[in-house]
């Protein structure tokens, strides 16, 4: 077995985490990163704060872990743990999006996977805050173009999708 | 619709508090929009330019589309699907098109894009019906290719169909939709008149499938109730009726299933009549449960 090798990860706010090679290249991103040789010093992530850094760290420890198992009963357990990890109240919507961008950005397919199904469960369960003045929303927009764009496809859409 | 979607964005109008919906960036609104219908996601694309984008992405439109999306396409003449994106594509098979010079239609249903089928009375083979004495077509506008066999009275009620074609893999079920008793429009209101309606109670419909492939199902159904239920109502006169054949499972979409349907009372001891046959009509079966009656 090869040696777990350490990799420092640096986050936005100057946080450093240190996780095992093998946890690390769960991040495709990182994973390039360590094979172009950038990975002698800490690793630093510019987009991705400590908060989520933390969170993006025990996603991946969970599945290398799992994965390392050999049970099937673990692929029962580790949608659970998955289901758990994120579900809304624990995880709240900043929180949500802040693991969709730094999956997107770190190249971590699985989670970016896990957390855009729950935002279109969130969507589909019209999950998120409602206001009323869909007016307002419009016409505050400052860019006119856009919404007269956005309007024409809706009308486009509606005549296509909706009738 | 719209007031849900003006507060998606709250978060990204700069109060502070954390990205929201209308921060993702257009790859990701891709990846959400894997997990959403066709119509869920032309209503969220009048969020932003990402939504916008991702919307219109042919990676999402090619996914909602089925496998064997490129058959479907050759049903239509090529100047009207060539160079089209993935989402137009879908669009226009979303439409009913015509298959067998017209004979049958063929749509994807716009939430799940799946393949549905629909087989009118006229493609199909019905014992009788260049008698007059017996059978009629009746212009309409409650069946989609506007027009319906309507049965005065006949011994030998027979009515057999026939399909060839590349269904996705997916499980189907057949149906007879059918309506007892005549009905038009008299100053504005639908009336139903069941002057011919008979022999229904006596003895049950016969209903079959079979396919290529050797599967079979059958069902029987009496399509009347008997005399003594009038008090309550009778609820399958005056009403369209979607009669379940059976199930047929297709597991390869080549090559093309070839399924064969037919409705039968040949108990010649008794007449029937008083029956409009409107069409058959093949539909995913997870899909009928939830579009219980309203296939029109």
């Amino acid at each position: 077995m090869a040696s777990s090798r350490k990799i420092t990860l640096r986050s936005s706010d100057g946080e450093s985490f240190e996780v095992e090679e093998a946890v690390a290249v769960e991040s495709q991103t990182i994973k390039h990163m360590i094979e172009d040789d950038c990975a002698d010093n800490a690793i630093p992530l510019p987009n991705v704060t400590s908060k989520i850094l933390a969170k993006v760290i025990e996603y991946c420890k969970k599945h290398v872990d799992a994965s390392k198992a050999e049970d099937r009963v673990n692929d029962e357990d580790l949608k659970a743990w998955d289901a758990a990890f994120i579900k809304v109240d624990q995880v709240d919507q900043a929180t949500l999006f802040d693991l969709i961008l730094a999956a997107n950005y770190l190249n971590i397919k699985s989670l970016l996977d896990l957390t855009c199904q729950t935002v279109a469960d969130m969507i589909k369960g019209n999950l998120f805050p409602v206001r009323n003045e869909w007016l307002n929303f419009t016409f505050s927009i400052a860019n006119r173009e856009l919404v007269l764009v956005c309007l024409t496809e809706w009308v486009a859409h509606r005549r296509l999708f909706c009738s | 619709m719209g007031a849900a979607l003006s507060g998606l964005t709250e978060g990204s109008n700069g109060s502070g508090v954390g990205p929201g919906l209308g921060d993702i960036p257009e790859s990701c609104v891709a990846c959400v929009f894997l997990y959403l219908t066709p119509p869920e996601i032309c209503n969220l694309a009048r969020l932003n330019r990402a939504f916008r984008g991702a919307a219109s992405s042919d990676a999402v439109w090619e996914a909602k589309l089925p496998a064997n999306y490129q058959d479907l396409l050759h049903l239509v003449p090529p100047e009207r699907y060539r160079n089209l994106p993935k989402k137009d594509i879908f669009a226009l098979l979303s439409r009913p098109v015509p298959v067998d010079d017209g004979n049958k239609e063929v749509w994807l249903d716009r939430v799940t894009g799946r393949v549905c089928m629909s087989i009118p009375a006229r493609a199909m083979a019905i014992t009788g019906i260049e008698d007059r004495r017996y059978w009629n077509w009746l212009p309409t506008e409650e069946s989609r290719f506007h027009e319906v066999a309507y049965l005065q009275q006949i011994w030998w009620f027979e009515v057999d169909g026939a399909v060839k074609f590349p269904f996705p893999a997916d499980i189907y079920t057949i149906s007879f939709r059918l309506h007892l008793g005549k009905y038009s429009k008299r100053l504005g209101r639908r009336v139903c008149c069941f002057e011919h309606t008979h022999g229904w109670d006596i003895k049950p419909v016969k209903f079959e499938l079979s396919t290529s492939d050797g599967q079979q199902a059958s069902s029987e159904c009496c399509l009347d109730e008997t005399a003594h239920d009038e008090i309550n109502g009778n609820h399958k006169r005056g009403c369209w009726i979607d009669y379940k054949v059976g199930e047929f499972i297709v597991s390869h979409t080549d090559p093309a299933t070839e399924v064969r349907f037919s409705m039968k009372q040949i108990d010649c001891t008794h007449s029937k009549g008083g029956l409009c046959v409107d069409a058959v009509y093949i539909v995913p079966s997870d899909l009928r449960q939830r579009k219980r009656r309203v296939l029109k």
